[in-house]
């Protein structure tokens, strides 16, 4: 018995030992490069010191040399003898000081000058809503969470890149869910063209590709409703999971903005388009592309129009199940200067019901945004948006949010600080099929960056 | 006669709201230059190797025995940047009526998206023609140590530059004397 507990004790204090060495080893060896830099540093640090230290003999000896030939002179030599001696100390204090500060310089410089590998920054946005309504889960009332997005580019080289946007959101139940909203690892070819891989932003029209999920950075306090995240009221498949060649040509005057993509083609799954990020089970991709050109100079500068499409086939999880190739036809036109901002995008739907067998179905949605930045302390903005989606296509009637409407909203933008921004709007909207009704909003919102 | 309380409670909203809508809720602060970097930065210890929106070769060392105004912007900022050379333009203009000369440095953050032409095209289209105002772009090594020497925190949010609107000074012997940040009210008086 008591062996045993020799054998434990043993086992335990072996165990402890290990966990020391794995807690002080490790961090260590990863402080390596630090270590070295820092003795680096150190002998620069010890090389002044040393250099003070010899300019302070010098002054001493000095001091020495003086207080010896004072005794030696005359009563009134000796009286002209200490401003002298007085007038040297001075000076060569004055030399020590130019050292010392010269050393605080290549220190700074030094700190500054050393490579940003302290570790991973952390960047992200929240943003907390109140109203009459919950502005994505509008049968809801009062305060609302609704996101803390961190955002993380972990460099990888210059050539490698990575991209992960992890999200805590609270969704239509009060449930707070995390996700990884986009996870990307990319190799940039050149400044006209980078390849991105894993799961990103579909890039059609301009919301969906420019706002992301900081709230902070949109001035509106939302997007349009057809355009909100798959889980946030959105009709549209907002993210992909594949592959995205994307870039720039720059030209005289303008530039010409240009993406690609392919991925798993998208699922409806209990009434949200789901991403299928693990893969679909049909092997479907869905595939599209936008081109646009965004004027740099000249009498249209800030302007930028372009086209984009996709297509794909969505099937669902209901039984009998239903497949749709869905094929979207879209424009946009963006006017973003100093003091404008309006935005303007239609997407038209030529879907095909493939099962069941139920024909072409068209639908459409469109918006119309109108923002001022001429005020100093606030932005206004007006907004138009619509909705027609056939109910007898079953990529929109198996949405949750997949109903026709119209909303017309005011809002505007305070900056509290360059980091906060407080946001209210007032909007009406009407549902005009499946259900038939109307409601009023009075939202309010503060964002954060950080 | 009393209110009725909803009307109480709307009364207190507004007064709220109003508070936060007036910025007296907000810290703010005159120009006090940080002391980390005041005196231990010179502009000769910063990367020297920018073009400027004319596309020629421009070192810092160049503006050596003048003062200098340095920030950091980028050219489709139209939130922050435009505030920050607004500041600039009124330092310009308190300089001007006070018969002192400064140069005025911008290093653009996004060397990806911004090059001489496009700061040229800002010049232009910001009505800045003076020669003594220096649009600079630079690699991204160059931009990114420059902004670490001059404590210029910034980061991407994909085609965003997250950032703040600063500026710093560098007297005549080529020494950072003052920092101007976001919450520094006053920049012209500060100079």
């Amino acid at each position: 018995m008591r062996d045993t507990m020799l054998i434990h004790t043993a086992r335990a204090a072996r165990g402890i030992g290990l966990a020391m060495l794995l807690v002080i080893g490790i961090p260590s060896l990863a402080r390596a490069d630090d270590a070295d830099r820092i003795a680096q540093l150190q002998k620069q640090l010890d090389q002044s010191i040393k250099m003070i230290d010899q300019l302070a003999a010098r002054v001493r000896d000095l001091e020495a040399k003086q207080a010896g030939a004072a005794p030696t002179a005359t009563a009134a030599a000796a009286a002209p003898a200490a401003p002298a001696a007085g007038a040297a100390a001075p000076a060569d204090v004055a030399r020590i000081d130019a050292v010392e500060q010269k050393i605080a310089q290549i220190e700074t410089a030094n700190a500054t000058r050393r490579p940003d590998d302290t570790g991973l920054p952390m960047h992200g946005f929240a943003d907390i809503n109140f109203g009459n309504h919950n502005p994505f889960f509008p049968e809801e009332k009062g305060f609302a969470l609704n996101n803390l997005d961190f955002y993380l580019t972990p460099k990888l080289g210059d050539k490698l890149l990575a991209l992960f946007e992890l999200n805590f959101e609270v969704d239509d139940t009060g449930t707070v869910g995390v996700d990884i909203e986009r996870g990307q690892l990319g190799y940039q070819f050149s400044d006209e063209a980078t390849l991105w891989v894993g799961r990103f932003h579909t890039p059609y029209g301009y919301v969906n590709t420019a706002l992301h999920h900081g709230v902070w950075i949109n001035d509106a306090l939302r997007r349009p409703k057809f355009l909100m995240f798959e889980d946030q009221g959105g009709v549209m498949p907002a993210h992909t999971v594949g592959a995205w060649l994307t870039g720039a040509l720059r030209g005289d005057g303008g530039k010409v903005l240009y993406d690609a993509f392919v991925g798993n083609g998208q699922q409806i799954i209990e009434g949200l388009v789901d991403m299928r990020s693990g893969g679909n089970a049909h092997g479907k991709p869905i595939y599209g592309g936008r081109l646009g050109y965004q004027w740099t100079s000249g009498q249209l500068e800030g302007l930028t129009l372009g086209v984009d499409a996709f297509d794909s086939r969505i099937d669902d999880d209901q039984l009998p199940q239903n497949l749709t190739e869905v094929r979207m036809y879209g424009a946009y036109a963006v006017y973003d200067t100093d003091r404008w901002e309006h935005t303007a995008e239609v997407y038209l739907f030529d879907n095909l019901g493939i099962v069941p067998s139920t024909g072409n179905h068209r639908s459409k949605a469109y918006y119309a945004q109108f923002g001022y930045r001429g005020v100093p302390w606030m932005i206004p903005y007006a907004r138009y948006e619509r909705a027609l989606l056939d109910q007898t296509d079953a990529y929109f009637s198996g949405q949750i949010s997949g109903y026709s409407y119209y909303r017309s909203a005011v809002g505007a933008r305070h900056d509290l600080n360059q980091r906060t921004a407080l946001k209210f709007e007032l909007a009406n909207t009407h549902y005009t099929d499946r259900d038939v009704g109307q409601f009023n909003e009075v939202l309010g919102q503060i964002a954060i960056r950080f | 006669m009393q209110c009725p309380p909803q009307r109480r409670t709307a009364a207190r909203f507004v007064l709220v709201i109003g508070w936060l809508l007036s910025g007296a809720c907000l810290p703010a602060t005159n120009a006090s230059p940080a002391p980390g970097l005041v005196g231990g930065i010179r502009l000769d210890m910063l990367p020297q190797g920018w073009r400027d929106d004319r596309n020629q070769a421009f070192a810092l060392n160049d503006l050596a025995g003048r003062r200098v105004v340095l920030t950091m912007a980028y050219a489709n900022c139209h939130r922050i940047c435009p505030m920050t050379i607004n500041a600039l333009k009124d330092l310009q203009s308190s300089l001007d009526a006070r018969g002192e000369q400064a140069d005025f440095v911008i290093v653009g953050y996004d060397p990806d998206n911004e090059d001489a032409a496009t700061w040229h095209q800002y010049r232009r289209s910001h009505h800045l023609p003076r020669a003594n105002w220096h649009f600079l772009s630079g690699s991204h090594d160059d931009t990114e140590q420059l902004a670490r020497q001059l404590g210029f925190s910034f980061w991407k949010y994909d085609e965003h530059v997250m950032h703040e609107s600063r500026a710093v000074v560098f007297d005549a012997r080529g020494l950072l004397t003052a920092e101007f940040g976001p919450d520094t009210r006053g920049w012209t008086a500060a100079l």
